[in-house]
């Protein structure tokens, strides 16, 4: 258990790390933008009557800074602000602040990502213990033809091809909206079958796409874990297939958690091609708009967003390795 | 009670009879084991000895029918009293047999360990797979345990990574022993390990032995073993049995001559390195083995034109003690 | 002897060990028995020859601008335009053409850039250890979890990606980290093989057996990590114009799907379709050649494999 926190503190304050080298990151990428959006914003707001310290100061609720401080002032108050996880004001949505918005469409991406990411595991997971267990007969080799064919094909293709087979040609799903606007939200059935009938497409573009990926890991996995001495063991000490298919099972399984950090990064990476093209309202969308309508301090704060998403998810997907292997659990 | 007893001890734990296995390679096949004829008598320790490649491994899978593949189980048949021709077994039946009446000590016990369960559970896990009772059984590992002087408490509730070589494989043989077979199985049972951890683990064997009088095939090369531990002994060469007889008169009066061979091999504590001979040559491997005449001619040197035709066939040299070899009376060296 | 059945027949293990010295006699010999055992390796090597000379001599046969005809828009497939019209009219098989060169080149370049960045780093990383291999493992693994298109979005708006330079640099910046990581890894196990250690007894500098003795060993893996990193760059830089956040004025498949996609309402009719497909087609039978020729790579490249 001690082992456990101090590996989790460890992890987080890594975390922390990441995420301020990324916040800095994008305080010196705005400076860079050519033009300059901040010396424009103050000019707009000064021509639009305001007087420079007013607009100095909108100025400064957008973005965390004045805009006429020295450099490492600036940055310093921009860091102080997203301490206090303030992450400045809306260009694009007057005065809203930016966490509001981030926070609304955060569990759109959130609930996409993390069905999409379970659900695929899961699915992939099972093909490929079916294609290891029937590997010399048709049904193993046509899951690996499948799932290599699948793997091959971008994210965004299937994403785009579903919605153009299963939404425009032969319209059986919903798609451009999280539910029907004549239906209000809340803990309600028909609100809640009606989200989810519009989540099936962007999720199931999520399971097509990262299947593949899933049932040739899971299959050679299982392969490998069929050739070791303790399941031939296990055979010879009458072992019953039921518990001897957990054994096979546990061990294949174990080793594809260290995959789980690569897949969710890129799933929440992919995310924003799955919002654009089904125009669900989630983070990666909000990300692709900002930047239209040149809402910077709301980009950044939404690619912050997802950063800090990924990173969280690969702290839990490691924690949970750690708690599942007693291998980890009990070394160092 | 007593001529039950020892009607008993002549009985067989199991026999084995016109055993062949073959090896499939390149589309010819290999016999690995060559028409082989065994009796384990019941209680007692009978040891397989023979060089690497001699075939007394797949000897000892067959006796489970767990022959693996390219292997195949060409002709004879393994009976136990009870259970019948393993052979003929197959299924639900085969596996109940496996773990309970018959098990394996395998050489490397830590790698016939799941490494992500602990070993109480592994266990209990053999005690579901046969139907018994799981409170009787961890008493009975407990128990073993405490016999081969390992901390109950600690050993089950620790993974197999937790534990040292010698600790694992005396896990090893409570697993084989903790449903009471009537026949253990022991491959190359020390061979793994230190020797300090191998005198224990002898000695272990030995004890529980003594105690419980299962019936036991030691599988080894080590002929120091088997003078340790065996009560007879069967000599394996090219997978065919050349010698077989109690393990004090196959190594006071050894018959073939490379049983010969393979005791002047071991070097003794009190005697002159000097004095310990290696066996010159190779054991012929499983694609190169004669098909006709005595398999080890190639070695001998004693070798006479009737070992090129046919292989001699084990006769008896003396009481319960049978050689494959047509020399008679060994010229003295 | 790790097994717990302690012998097998000798004549089964007979298999190559693992570390075959790599040094063979005429690698052009191995790679053209395999090619000639394995037809798909030829069938993939001779479709990446296709779109390589689309790429490279394609864009001569046409003019710089593309004509246009607005009372033609969105015609059938027909013997003047066997692939159908897009939305201004304009000959669909003469953008996929033109369009060809700046995704491949600019994927050609990630994939470079992308082996270079991470073989030099995981070469350091894994030969150095110490402060060098600490921080490159810690830029590699910040360069892993920043998740790339939101990080390619972000930089849309100071970086406008513009030549197949510029694209393919980028790509290689944020593409490096998991080479580095199985190259530092590669490179440590071969740190303990003998002819590393005796190269080292022998005084040789440093730079010599890293070049001469460690990087022979792993060319192999690059290679087919390059081809990897270039199907990933042709997503990657069709997905960035695909998303709209890149200027659309010059022509490629991924402006060619951003157009199908929001101007022409792909998604809304299907009369775009041939113009929604032919870059889709192109890009996965791009990928399709590199699948189909990475395997016999892997064959010539694995002795292991070679004998089926």
């Amino acid at each position: 258990m001690r082992g456990f926190l101090l590996r989790l503190a460890r992890r987080l304050v890594g975390a922390l790390v990441m995420i301020w080298a990324v916040a800095t990151f994008t305080f010196f990428l705005i400076r860079m933008i050519p033009g300059d959006p901040v010396a424009a914003q103050l000019n707009m707001l000064e021509q639009q009557g305001m007087s420079e310290s007013q607009a100095a100061a909108r100025v400064a609720g957008m973005y965390g800074f004045y805009p006429k401080d020295p450099l490492p002032i600036q940055y310093l108050h921009y860091m102080q602000q997203m301490a206090h996880l303030d992450l400045g004001q809306s260009i694009s949505y007057t005065g809203v602040p930016v966490m509001h918005i981030i926070l609304s469409a955060l569990p759109y991406t959130l609930g996409l990502v993390v069905t999409g990411i379970i659900l695929t595991f899961i699915v992939g997971v099972i093909g490929g213990v079916f294609a290891a267990i029937y590997r010399n007969t048709w049904v193993g080799s046509s899951i690996t033809v499948v799932g290599s064919i699948l793997h091959g094909i971008p994210q965004f293709m299937v994403a785009l091809l579903l919605a153009y087979l299963l939404a425009t040609a032969h319209p059986i799903f919903p798609f451009g909206a999280p539910y029907d606007a004549a239906i209000s939200p809340g803990i309600t059935w028909t609100f809640l079958s009606n989200l989810g009938l519009h989540a099936v497409l962007p999720i199931a573009a999520f399971i097509i796409s990262g299947f593949g990926f899933w049932a040739l890991a899971m299959k050679a996995s299982v392969v490998t874990t069929l050739g070791d001495d303790f399941i031939l063991a296990a055979e010879l000490r009458g072992i019953k297939p039921s518990i001897r298919f957990r054994y096979i099972a546990r061990n294949a399984f174990l080793p594809l958690f260290t995959y789980l950090a690569i897949a969710i990064g890129y799933t929440f990476g992919g995310a924003i091609f799955i919002e654009q093209i089904f125009d669900y309202p989630g983070l990666g969308l909000l990300q692709l708009n900002s930047i239209g309508v040149h809402d910077y301090p709301l980009m950044q704060a939404a690619f912050l967003m997802i950063t800090v998403a990924v990173i969280v998810s690969n702290i839990v997907a490691e924690m949970l390795y750690t708690v599942i292997d007693p291998r980890i659990r009990t070394a160092r | 009670m007593a001529t039950q007893a020892a009607t008993r001890v002549e009985q067989n734990a199991c026999s084995i009879r016109g055993l062949t296995v073959v090896y499939r390679v390149e589309r010819h096949e290999y016999a690995a084991v060559q028409d082989v004829d065994l009796d384990i008598p019941s209680g007692e320790i009978t040891a397989v000895i023979g060089e690497s490649g001699s075939g007394k491994t797949t000897l000892a899978m067959a006796m489970l029918n767990a022959v693996q593949p390219p292997g195949r189980i060409a002709a004879g048949s393994v009976v136990y009293p009870t259970a019948g021709d393993i052979l003929r077994l197959s299924g639900k039946r085969l596996r109940r047999l496996r773990g309970d009446s018959i098990s394996m000590v395998f050489q490397t016990s830590q790698n016939s360990l799941n490494p992500l369960k602990r070993i109480g559970g592994q266990a209990m896990d053999l005690a579901r797979s046969h139907g018994r009772d799981p409170r009787g059984t961890l008493r009975e590992a407990r128990d073993l345990c405490a016999k081969m002087s390992l901390d109950a408490d600690r050993v089950l509730t620790s993974y197999q990574h937790e534990l040292s070589g010698g600790m694992r494989q005396r896990v090893g043989i409570m697993l084989a022993l903790v449903l009471q077979p009537e026949v253990v199985l022991l491959d190359e049972p020390t061979t793994a390990l230190d020797v300090l951890s191998q005198s224990e683990v002898l000695q272990i064997l030995r004890d529980l032995q003594r105690e419980r009088r299962f019936s036991a095939v030691l599988i080894t090369h080590d002929m120091g073993v088997v003078a340790e531990l065996a009560d007879r002994v069967a000599v394996m060469y090219a997978g065919r049995i050349v010698e077989r007889g109690r393990t004090r008169d196959v190594l006071i009066r050894p018959d073939h001559p490379y049983t010969r061979a393979l005791i002047r091999s071991i070097p003794r504590l009190s005697g002159d390195l000097s004095e310990a001979v290696p066996l010159p040559g190779l054991p012929p491997s499983l694609t190169t083995i004669p098909d006709h005449g005595c398999v080890f001619r190639a070695r001998c040197a004693y070798r006479m034109p009737i070992c090129d035709t046919v292989q001699p066939p084990l006769e008896s040299v003396g009481p319960d003690h049978d050689s494959a070899c047509y020399l008679e009376g060994f010229p003295s060296d | 002897m790790n097994t717990i059945v302690s012998e097998e027949p000798q004549a089964l293990s007979t298999y190559p060990s693992a570390q075959t010295p790599r040094h063979r006699p005429s690698s052009w010999a191995v790679a053209w028995d395999v090619l000639r055992r394995r037809p798909t390796g030829l069938l993939g090597l001779a479709i990446l020859l296709f779109f390589i000379g689309m790429a490279a001599f394609g864009p001569l046969f046409y003019p710089a601008e593309l004509p246009s005809n607005p009372s033609n828009i969105f015609a059938g497939p027909s013997p003047a335009h066997p692939l159908g019209t897009d939305f201004q009219g304009t000959d669909t098989l003469a953008l996929v053409i033109t369009g060809s060169r700046y995704v491949l080149l600019s994927a050609f370049l990630a994939g470079l850039f992308t082996a270079v960045f991470g073989t030099v780093t995981g070469l350091i990383s894994g030969y150095y250890l110490g402060v060098p291999d600490s921080i490159i493992t810690k830029l590699a693994d910040f360069v892993l979890t920043i998740p790339s298109f939101p990080l390619l979005v972000v930089l849309s708006t100071v970086w406008k990606f513009g030549s197949p330079l510029a694209m393919g640099l980028v790509l290689g910046l944020i593409g490096w980290g998991a080479l580095a990581r199985a190259v530092r890894s590669q490179v440590l196990t071969l740190r303990e093989r003998t002819f590393i250690e005796a190269a080292r007894g022998l005084g040789f500098s440093s730079v010599h057996i890293i070049v001469k003795e460690i990087f022979p060993n792993i060319t192999s893996y690059v290679a087919m990590k390059f081809l990897l990193a270039v199907t990933g760059a042709i997503y990657a830089s069709v997905a960035l114009f695909f998303l709209g956040v890149l200027p659309l004025s010059t022509n490629n498949w991924g402006v060619m799907l951003q157009f199908a996609f929001s101007q022409a309402g792909a998604m809304y009719t299907t009369q775009s379709l041939p113009y929604l497909l032919a870059p889709l087609a192109c890009i996965l039978l791009v990928t399709f050649g590199v699948v189909l020729f990475l395997d016999a790579v892997d064959e010539m490249l694995n002795p292991r494999l070679r004998r089926g």
